[in-house]
């Protein structure tokens, strides 16, 4: 009796879990490979979600395209996009900066752009050969706590955060992306022994934190006087928490210090893609204006495209005064990952 | 009467030798199926060593001996053994009061040393960090940590403590041995394997964490081979911590084994539930009443508390409150058959190594056991290395992932089903055998149902983890597939905590279910006889 009972209800659950796995495997088409979906663009995405999903919104009901998007860190979808090669389901990578596009650029793997598409946008902002396109640009900046720091007594440069007189006030993210681009910056204009000295600075009295947001949130709470971060991420907060409680503020060095930086998200086409009219239309739409003003109504980011106005309170553009470092020079920011492993931040 | 005598024999002077099973032939198509999870383990462990290759020899020397490799060290050996000496005091205690004390409430405060088990370690962290800068860093991680994987130990301790048979106990008490040496020469010889396989758990489950400690800003060897893959371009540096890592997760897999070898097996017809008297807590009921009151509110208020909290406010609330239906099937979908899969990729394992498969047959079963410390990420890496390589058809496809889940979490599923196949006599099969079966048919008709009570705690156990993983899932799902855990983690990662709220709550929500399995069949694991055997009495 027992045994059979149990017999029975082995022979049930077996079926159930044939059902299961093989119930949406039918129903999605589960073990056929990705890139067999057909005319649906495949994206690989590195930026935030907001504006992504903000933009292909508008783009899929403007052309009927269908997209579906693969999220994941820029640098990490951009490892990916190697390892995979010519394999790749990918039809575009939207990365959250420049970085992650130059390397997958230096490997080949990039598609030219329409040149109209590249016409679109200040030319500084995408690559030289025409691969990547900027779309939108970010800015480092000084996030201070109101409370805790009058704005007139910050340094005029972000190199004075290295320093004894700011132990335990200052928190950043060795592991973002834009960090990176900031250490290319100091490299660029202050050479490589500064920038190292920078690092170790901030190594012995700067606090390290996981990501720039994090970084904010603790600025916010009060934690911590000061942060190292991008801008959008202070605008984000600021939203979530209404603008009449934020207890932080955002403070911009300029003149040309590598404290205030401009650095661009963008996107690129990959050679193996194989909807890449498709992909071509999706990167147009993205610097057209009606484009611009989607993504840039999602996040607190400049649109590159001349005309299109941010709906966020951002500091005006031409006002920003900063290092003069293009997104070109920046390269693949590879020197500060080996300028971090050799302060010991990574 | 001489049997309890053999018995408290055998368990006060030393533990039982493990009985010799008789070297049979193996089903041919026992040892083809044990290959598959063989292949799998041995994936990670390749990729590993290639990438490391990579590096070269001065490039892995080099990484080895940095002053931040010994920082990493230093920092996953501290949380490591202080989780797992947190857990084990707190579980252990609590089971002891909850089945062999008076303490007032004992049903109440059992449901709730459970149900952390239900909040994910990374879910926890959010809420603690939310409240202020105290509880990041080391101190902070230790504590939540703990608070949130005391019930690993908790469960099997009071399992344990429960199915006991109270024969020996009495014999001990009869033969004037005093409460305090009956307790620590009886009663702790018994409950230490199941002590010391939760305590086991745990420090995987650290060993492996990354999201709690992201958050909570600790450093460990997990979380900086993530910070490489983030950083990177070329994977050598995270390949040698990875395999440093390794290295931790031997003594695990060794302890284990180590464990299984003291363990008293159970006879299956054994009537063990008799009713014995409680111990009487006297002036120690308030403090015990005190202590148990706190580790509820630090583990289940605080974090359930900050939820609300963020259910409740903010202005991301309700955004992409749309995509919770997607995301819930999507969680289901993958963690119910990845279940399946992983369950029955262990299988074959178990049953080889019990079966006396030899000294690679066992050693392939340790295996898992060494990669179950690795990060998923390491393990989805892997699998995406071998598949673009090796089976191009099936990459980002769902295969690969149940391929990813089966090697994370198989030893779950092989601990369960070990000990419930160590049950099964394999002369029983031979009977099956002469009455004419083949082989195939002679152990599913035989040995499959034999074993099935053995499924549940494990299949619970494996589900639950499925559910909450999320670092092998993003990498690996098919495009455009989102789970609760990686909506909740990209959410926090954006900041937009109020729309993570009601991802996060239907992910602990969902997580009760495997958790209210896996109490039931741990706490009670032949719950139908007994009740029939309370209703006789």
């Amino acid at each position: 009796m027992y045994p059979a009972t149990r017999r029975a209800f082995l022979r049930g659950a077996a079926l159930g879990g044939a059902a299961l796995i093989g119930g949406p495997a039918l129903v999605t088409g589960g073990v056929r490979p990705a890139r067999a979906a057909g005319a649906t663009l495949a994206v690989y995405n590195g930026q935030h979600r907001p504006p992504v999903e903000a933009l292909i919104a508008a783009f899929s009901a403007a052309t009927g395209i269908d997209v579906s998007v693969r999220h994941g860190s820029s640098a990490q979808l951009a490892s990916q996009l190697i390892e995979e090669g010519d394999h790749s389901p990918a039809d575009l990578f939207w990365s959250e900066e420049s970085p992650s596009l130059f390397a997958l650029s230096e490997k080949g793997l990039l598609a030219p752009l329409q040149s109209d598409t590249l016409g679109a946008v200040p030319a500084e902002y995408s690559a030289k050969d025409g691969t990547w396109i900027g779309a939108t640009a970010r800015c480092r900046v000084v996030v201070y706590n109101k409370a805790a720091v009058d704005p007139k007594a910050l340094p005029a440069s972000v190199l004075d955060f290295a320093s004894e007189a700011y132990a335990d006030k200052v928190a950043f993210a060795p592991a973002s992306g834009a960090f990176q681009q900031q250490i290319m910056a100091v490299m660029i204009l202050k050479g490589r022994d500064t920038a190292l000295a920078w690092l170790k600075g901030l190594k012995r009295y700067g606090r390290v934190y996981n990501s720039d947001s994090a970084a904010v949130e603790a600025v916010e709470g009060g934690d911590i006087p000061i942060a190292l971060s991008n801008n959008y991420y202070w605008h984000a907060l600021a939203r979530e928490i209404g603008a009449d409680d934020v207890q932080s503020a955002i403070y911009n060095i300029g003149h040309g210090d590598p404290g205030t930086l401009i650095t661009v998200s963008g996107a690129g086409v990959l050679k193996t893609a194989r909807n890449a009219e498709a992909a071509q239309r999706f990167v147009a739409y993205m610097v057209s204006a009606e484009g611009q003003a989607a993504i840039v109504g999602a996040i607190a980011e400049y649109p590159l495209r001349p005309g299109v106005v941010s709906p966020f309170p951002l500091t005006p553009f031409d006002t920003l005064d900063p290092a003069p470092v293009t997104p070109n020079q920046l390269g693949d920011a590879e020197a500060a990952l080996a300028l971090l492993r050799e302060a010991e931040l990574a | 009467m001489s049997e309890s005598f053999g018995d408290l024999a055998g368990v006060i002077a030393t533990p039982r030798p493990r009985r010799g099973r008789r070297r049979r032939s193996l089903p041919p198509f026992l040892v083809l199926a044990a290959l598959v999870p063989t292949v799998l383990i041995a994936l990670p462990i390749i990729y590993v060593l290639i990438r490391s290759a990579d590096a070269g020899w001065s490039g892995i020397a080099a990484e080895l001996f940095r002053q931040r490799t010994l920082m990493l060290f230093w920092n996953t050996s501290v949380l490591t053994f202080s989780v797992t000496i947190l857990a084990l005091l707190i579980g252990v205690a609590g089971a002891w009061c909850t089945e062999r004390s008076d303490l007032p409430g004992r049903a109440l405060w059992r449901i709730l040393f459970c149900l952390p088990l239900a909040m994910p370690a990374f879910v926890a962290s959010f809420a603690w960090k939310s409240i202020g800068p105290a509880f990041q860093g080391m101190p902070g991680a230790i504590l939540i940590l703990s608070m949130e994987s005391f019930p690993l130990v908790f469960l099997p301790v009071a399992a344990a403590l429960r199915s006991m048979d109270p024969g020996p106990e009495e014999v001990s008490r009869s033969l004037g041995q005093g409460p305090r040496a009956t307790f620590l020469k009886v009663i702790v010889p018994r409950a230490l394997p199941a002590a010391g396989g939760g305590a086991l758990l745990v420090t995987a489950h650290m060993l492996s964490e990354f999201g709690a400690l992201s958050l909570l800003r600790v450093q460990t060897l997990t979380t900086a081979i993530f910070q490489q893959y983030e950083l990177q371009f070329d994977n050598a540096s995270a390949a040698v911590l990875s395999a440093l890592l390794m290295l931790f997760c031997l003594p695990v897999a060794f302890g284990e084994i180590y464990l299984r070898g003291s363990q008293r097996r159970d006879k299956v017809g054994r009537s063990a539930v008799r009713s014995r008297r409680m111990a009487q807590l006297g002036v120690w009921t308030l403090p015990a009443l005190a202590f148990f009151a706190l580790i509820a509110v630090i583990s289940l208020g605080v974090p359930f508390g900050r939820l609300g909290y963020w259910l409740l406010r903010g202005v991301s609330a309700g955004r992409g409150l749309e995509a919770i239906g997607p995301a819930l099937w999507g969680s289901l979908s993958l963690a119910i058959p990845g279940t399946f899969v992983t369950t029955l990729v262990a299988l074959p394992l178990v049953l080889v190594a019990l079966r006396g498969g030899g000294r690679v047959a066992r050693l392939a079963e340790r295996l898992p056991y060494i990669v179950h410390g690795l990060p998923g990420l390491v393990v989805a890496l892997a699998l995406v290395y071998a598949s673009i390589r090796l089976l191009p058809a099936v990459y980002q496809t769902r295969a690969v992932l149940f391929a990813a889940y089966a090697i994370l979490f198989m030893p779950l599923a092989q601990s369960a089903l070990r000990a419930s196949a160590e049950l099964v006599s394999p002369e029983m099969e031979d009977v099956a055998r002469t009455l004419g079966r083949g082989a195939f048919a002679a152990f599913v008709s035989v040995t499959l149902p034999a074993l099935a009570p053995g499924f549940g705690a494990g299949l619970a156990l494996v589900a639950l983890e499925l559910m909450r993983e999320l670092t092998a899932t993003l990498i690996l799902a098919p495009t455009g597939v989102a789970t609760l855990a990686t909506e909740v983690w990209s959410l926090t990662s954006d900041g937009a905590y109020a729309a993570a709220a009601p991802f996060a709550a239907a992910l602990v929500l969902i997580s009760g279910l495997p958790v209210y399995i896996f109490t039931l069949r741990t706490l009670d694991p032949r719950g139908r006889r007994v009740r029939k055997s309370r209703q006789r009495s």
